[in-house]
């Protein structure tokens, strides 16, 4: 097989008959590949079976047989005699469901929620965080130094008051009149006769229940209760508001309002004053439709959507161009120093973006800068700040940051390229220029056309550099919205969704669903141009 | 060196002192232009950050004098601070790094096989699919991983919050991603000639993909190792929610608590830190080189 | 003292695409394969790891979790190993990215994986209550112990929800060399600066930081209040509120005009092309006798050689010059299950003078304690700082503050730039802008 490369170069050229479906001709797998197999499956049983255990004990009955499922399969796609691509992707295949499709599943569930600021968690965790907040110390009244007892699996509170008679209490159990068994040496009420003082590690083993006794100071519940967070102090509180949860409304025990759930994720009053913390909700559409209606987004989003679509192909023009060049340009086997070149030119792909972005904003300063004050001599041009100038500053930026990647990717590519084409096409006196554009540019898009589309898409949303260098700006005139030249969809959907008075994270997944769609066409209909470039081999 | 240079052609293996300057002009000299020229536009802007790690003063105005001082104190600074383990940091970031990237290329090249070599029900489907994934905005992807994790971990602590074992897990997840997508099409590049006749001599399935494919396409393996180990060694987002303890963090996330308190960023310190998180990349990818340029023509297709 | 929660978020998020989208472009393990390899290696790390971040479901645990950032990490560690001595429970400092702190603390509370304590500035509190992640607290009668500021700016909506240790605003930082008497308004500043300049003993005659995209209205602040013009008025209860916005007043206006005046078309008092890096730079090179800014840029002035002394923010206006204060304090969970111990660290052990005492070592920030601000006062830039900070106000913790920032930045930036025809115009669209945003 020593001439492969030259049989590659003719069935590069020739095209080639259409590829037979699922060849069946393999060898039977060797003894060893055969006890590997078994061996690897093993493993993955046996942490499936661990997997499967765990979740039994803990009554997770629906995942279990999700998990079940999904180790049957895996079983039976090694198991069975064909099936053979199953056997390569299932290993990715299972990280990527897990890791990457449930991402994107959990996003398009939050698009139908009101998940945000505000809207954070269920609304019992919302009625407990609102209960503790509204517990408010009774003004005026004494810090007392307390003390925790214990009887019958009941926590009681000892307190002294000030004039020296100690009181016991807890909940549903007004505090009372008590004569301690034991006191400090300040004279605090340590320990009652038939009570069992707590020590420090008790309360540690008891918290949730210690801080959660609550001893009416009266028969009257509206004068407070006396409750403690530390175990050692303990202070009179009253409700601000009170819970009712027949009713499921809260109570205002001052003005006596009453905040309802007002079906949008929080308590209101019927004239719209609302508790501040509210929580999760589903919406529906909701999301969806003020995506459409907000002015914010309606209004520039032409010059935004053009300028994404820009900003995304000069990228990749620029950074594809640029990577080839190079590559080709290193591409000789006798070029001295050409280790270190390679190595130099990866740098800018080395370090953390957001360090470079800084040192570029830097660089591009209109005054300090070096590229205006050294490299052009003092002069004074707004890279950032004129709109045109600020979106070749984008790019040439992105450019920097991008291209060692496709010189990379070229650089590899070209390796595959055999040389006898060069070679053949050399004696027939073509130029270089020539062999490249007919040949080597047709064979190397073969591998690298995907790759192009992919980075298409990725600077569709590259956020990063938009946000480092301009943060969208300079800002539109004649708009009243926070977008700007350079802003692209992603950073538009990022400001509207986060720039208001919190994070709205159902928001920003249906823009972020809104624009992928976008994105899929698009990539849909590039990808079956592709179609073409396969058939090659 | 001498292990790196392939004998691509021989042609002209011998003409390079005789050549008069015209044609050693056309035929390499410009080659070097070019490249002095790139790497001026490579690291010119880098220069910055190397002056800042070696300037104490701290500051990274990007603007004026290079090194205009010299001194070592942002990487005393790096080793000496106790709370921030550099060194550890550092080992992480290689240990995750070295085997996310390593399973991410064997992954991949099994899925990207599969794509180039097979033709099955749903196949045009899932390489769209793979490419569609790519292009979701990754605006709420921490949230849900988060909780993802935390679920996972209640049930195999293994792989939960602060496990790097679940980190990894994270990051393959991403394995049949764009770098699958860069692989499939460099599989489509080998002929399938080399198959075919390889299982006429009575090869599996398995062997044709370990002693035929793989080894022709060690270039792309290589890069995409390589990309896979940047893209890992730079990531934050997701390695800063899960991996909690100091003890266990990567470089990225590790050294970002340097600049991340506005106003009193250290810039001098985390520059230092960056620079020395680049040698591994450099070193890796000294490394990898040879692999990277040797290719069809390296006689590697011996089977 | 991270103040601007807003420039926070967004510099948060910008990093995180940044590196998120490399990250996600790489991955990969076949299960089976994997199994041996890849976790040998990392799984002895990976389990201890675990193991120790999820508590137990219970109220057992004898570990408090406290999210810090490095930098109070160190001043952390004695008094938690004097708590451990005292009690038993063992406090762990888990170091986490600074900016990163609030937003993973609303997202991980819920879930019960949250840390029980955490440490950050009081505007963070806005957020944290609407999101009812965070328990209030009760000081009692340590309260007294405190600067009466910083207790205020911890209480939000009538409760006092964190124990605050470190109050800091910004101070005028006057090199004596080149400027050596202390001036009053801002007018008699900048002709001390241009007088320095003029006699070439400076290059520039007053530096502040201006952030290229959204100038720097947390610095800029003092000028505009002392021209008359809050961000939000005050209500009844003395908080903040949301519903009125004081930018739009005649004192705004007139701020504007100053700002256009003293901008790059103006006498160029403020220039946008000054970072806050390169600020710092020149100051402490000795390139200007002023510059605007806080006690964290005070330790490398002093190393660069600047003979400095911190001088009352100078009036624009006939109003005093108010800065933001931004107090630091230390918040508990909600959803703690370790509520007490939490109470009983907080409360008990970090309102110690030791562990105020160790924090201002650390950080330099005068301390909220007042026996230990009085220890730190010795120090005359302390002292400086610490009573321009009793003149302060509050930063805004309300969440509407998030929805000001990039309005009120922008503008200040288009108006130093100079070219607008009319400033107070330009400033009551921004005012406009900003309220309709809070509405929606």
């Amino acid at each position: 097989m020593s001439g492969a490369s030259a049989v590659g170069t003719l069935e590069a050229e020739s095209p080639q008959p259409p590829v037979k479906k699922q060849r069946k001709q393999h060898a039977p797998d060797s003894v060893l590949g055969t006890l590997a197999k078994i061996a690897l499956l093993g493993i993955v049983d046996a942490v499936a079976v661990y997997v499967l255990i765990q979740l039994a004990s803990q009554h997770e009955w629906l995942i279990f047989a999700v998990a079940l499922a999904v180790t049957l399969v895996i079983n039976w796609i090694y198991l069975r005699r064909g099936g053979l691509p199953a056997k390569y992707l299932a290993p990715g295949v299972f990280f990527l469901l897990l890791f990457q499709v449930f991402v994107m599943a959990y996003s398009t569930y939050i698009a139908f929620t009101n998940y945000g600021d505000g809207h954070n968690s269920s609304k019992e965790d919302a009625i407990t965080s609102i209960q503790l907040a509204a517990q408010e110390r009774v003004p005026d009244s004494p810090q007392y130094a307390n003390t925790v007892l214990e009887k019958d699996g009941t926590f009681y509170l000892l307190v002294t008051e000030p004039d020296g008679t100690a009181k016991l209490g807890t909940t549903g159990e007004p505090l009372h009149e008590v004569t301690p068994s034991t006191t400090s040496s300040t004279g605090q009420a340590t320990g009652v006769d038939g009570y069992r003082t707590l020590a420090f590690t008790d309360l540690l083993q008891n918290q949730q229940a210690v801080t959660a006794v609550k001893a009416p100071i009266s028969d009257n519940p509206a004068d407070g209760s006396l409750a403690t967070s530390d175990g050692s102090t303990a202070y009179v509180f009253a409700p601000k508001l009170k819970y009712d949860a027949a009713a499921d409304t809260f109570t205002d025990t001052t003005t006596g309002a009453v905040y309802k759930d007002n079906g949008q994720g929080a308590f209101a009053t019927a004239d719209g004053q609302q508790l501040s913390t509210g929580w999760k909700i589903d919406v529906g559409f909701l999301n969806f439709q003020r995506a459409f209606t907000d002015p914010n987004l309606s209004g520039p989003l032409w010059q935004v959507t053009l300028w994404t679509f820009a900003f995304a192909f000069f990228s990749v023009l620029t950074t594809f161009a640029l990577g080839l060049f190079l590559a080709i340009a290193f591409n000789r086997a006798d070029l001295r120093g050409k280790r270190i070149y390679r190595v130099l030119m990866i740098l800018p792909y080395a370090f953390p973006a957001f360090l470079s972005g800084l040192v570029w904003s830097g660089l591009l300063n209109p005054e300090f800068g070096f590229i205006n004050n050294t490299l052009l001599g003092g002069a004074d041009i707004p890279w950032l700040t004129d709109p045109w100038l600020a979106k070749f500053s984008v790019l040439l930026v992105n450019l920097w940051l991008g291209y060692p990647y496709m010189f990379l990717v070229c650089t590899g590519a070209l390796q595959s390229l055999p040389e006898e084409v060069d070679e053949a096409a050399r004696m027939d006196g073509a130029s270089a220029w020539r062999i490249f554009r007919s040949i080597k540019l047709p064979l190397l898009l073969v591998s690298i056309a995907p790759l192009l589309i992919s980075s298409f898409a990725f600077n569709f949303n590259n956020f990063n550099v938009i946000y480092m260098l301009t943060g969208g700006g300079p800002r539109f005139d004649g708009t009243t919205y926070d977008v700007g030249a350079t802003d692209i969809l992603i950073t538009m959907v990022y400001k509207v969704a986060f720039g208001g008075t919190g994070r709205d994270y159902g928001l920003a997944s249906a823009l972020a669903i809104i624009i992928f769609i976008i994105v899929a066409v698009i990539s849909t209909v590039s990808f079956n141009k592709t179609k073409s470039l396969e058939e090659i081999n | 060196m001498s292990s790196e240079v392939v004998p691509q052609r021989n042609t002209n293996a011998n003409g390079e002192i005789k050549m008069p300057f015209g044609r050693w002009f056309r035929e390499k000299g410009w080659r070097h232009i070019v490249a002095i020229v790139a790497i001026i536009f490579s690291i010119f802007p880098l220069l910055y950050v190397l002056s800042a790690a070696f300037d104490s003063s701290g500051t990274m105005a990007g603007s004026n004098s290079l090194f205009s001082r010299f001194d070592l104190g942002n990487f005393q600074q790096l080793f000496a601070d106790t709370e921030r383990p550099f060194g550890k940091w550092f080992m992480n970031t290689l240990i995750i790094g070295l085997v996310t990237s390593a399973l991410t290329v064997f992954l991949g090249a099994l899925a990207a096989y599969a794509f180039s070599r097979m033709r099955f029900k749903g196949r045009r489907v899932g390489l769209l699919s793979l490419l569609l994934l790519q292009m979701f905005p990754q605006l709420l992807t921490v949230v849900a991983i988060f909780l993802l994790l935390n679920y996972l971990g209640d049930i195999i602590p293994a792989i939960g919050l602060g496990s790097s074992l679940g980190l990894i897990m994270v990051y393959l997840g991403g394995a049949l991603g764009v770098n699958t997508y860069l692989m499939y099409g460099f599989f489509n590049t080998v002929p399938q000639s080399l198959d075919e006749s390889a299982r006429i001599d009575g090869a599996s399935h398995v062997q044709v993909f370990f002693q035929i494919i793989l080894p022709l396409v060690t270039p792309i393996l290589a890069v995409v190792g390589l990309l896979s180990f940047i893209g890992i060694s730079s990531e934050f987002v997701i390695a800063s929610v899960v991996l909690t303890d100091p003890e266990s963090q990567t470089l990225a996330v590790g050294l970002y608590s340097y600049v991340s308190e506005q106003r009193s960023e250290n810039w001098g310190v985390f520059a230092a830190g960056a620079v020395l998180a680049a040698l591994p990349v450099m070193a890796l990818f000294l490394f990898l080189q040879r692999y990277i340029t040797s290719g069809l023509t390296a006689g590697g297709v011996k089977g | 003292m991270k103040v601007r929660s807003e420039t926070l978020n967004k510099s948060v998020t910008r990093r995180a695409f940044a590196i998120g989208s490399l990250g996600t472009a790489a991955a990969a393990a076949l299960a089976a394969c994997s199994g041996g390899t890849s976790t040998a290696s990392s799984s002895s790390a990976s389990t201890s790891a675990a193991a120790s971040s999820s508590s137990a479901p219970t109220g057992a645990a004898a570990t408090l979790t406290l999210w810090t950032d490095a930098e109070r990490s160190p001043a952390l560690k004695d008094i938690a190993a004097k708590f451990k001595a005292d009690k038993g429970i063992e406090v762990k400092l888990v170091v986490k990215d600074f900016a990163s702190v609030r937003d993973d603390f609303i997202t991980q509370a819920p879930t019960g994986k949250g840390p029980d304590i955490i440490v950050g500035p009081h505007d963070w509190l806005g957020k944290l209550v609407q999101n009812g992640v965070v328990a209030p607290v009760q000081l009692g009668d340590k309260a007294s112990l405190f600067n009466p500021v910083a207790v205020k700016a911890f209480t939000y909506e009538g409760q006092v929800y964190g124990l605050p240790y470190a109050v800091e605003n910004i101070g005028l930082l006057r090199n004596k060399k080149i400027i050596p008497e202390a001036a009053t308004t801002f007018e008699e500043v900048v002709a001390a600066g241009k007088k320095a300049v003029a006699a070439g003993d400076a290059k520039y005659p007053f530096l502040v930081g201006l952030d290229p995209k959204q100038a720097d209205p947390y610095h800029l602040y003092p000028l505009q209040t002392s021209l008359g013009s809050v961000v939000f008025e005050t209500g009844a209860d003395g908080g903040y509120d949301a519903t009125k916005l004081g930018l739009d007043t005649e004192g705004g206006a007139a701020f504007a005009k100053k700002l256009a005046e003293w901008g790059d078309k103006g006498t160029k008092v403020f220039n946008s092309n000054i970072t806050a890096n390169i600020a710092k730079e020149k100051f402490n090179k000795g390139e200007s006798g002023y510059f605007l800014s806080g006690p964290w840029n005070v330790p490398d002035a002093v190393k660069g050689g600047v003979d400095l002394v911190v001088d009352p923010l100078p009036t624009a206006g006939d109003k005093p010059a108010q800065p933001f204060v931004g107090v630091n304090g230390f918040m508990i969970s909600a959803k703690s299950k370790n509520a007490l111990a939490a109470n009983e660290f907080v409360v008990n052990y970090l309102s110690l003078a030791e562990a105020q005492d160790s924090l201002f070592d650390q950080g330099g920030r005068p301390p909220a304690l007042i026996e230990s601000f009085d220890k730190a006062a010795a120090d005359p830039i302390v002292k400086a700082f610490g009573e321009i900070g009793t003149n302060g106000l509050p930063m805004p913790a309300i969440p509407q503050m998030d929805a000001v920032w990039a309005d009120w930045g922008a503008t200040e930036l288009k108006l130093i730039k100079g070219g607008v025809a009319d400033p107070a115009a330009e400033w009551k669209k921004m005012a406009a802008n900003i309220a309709a945003k809070i509405k929606s």
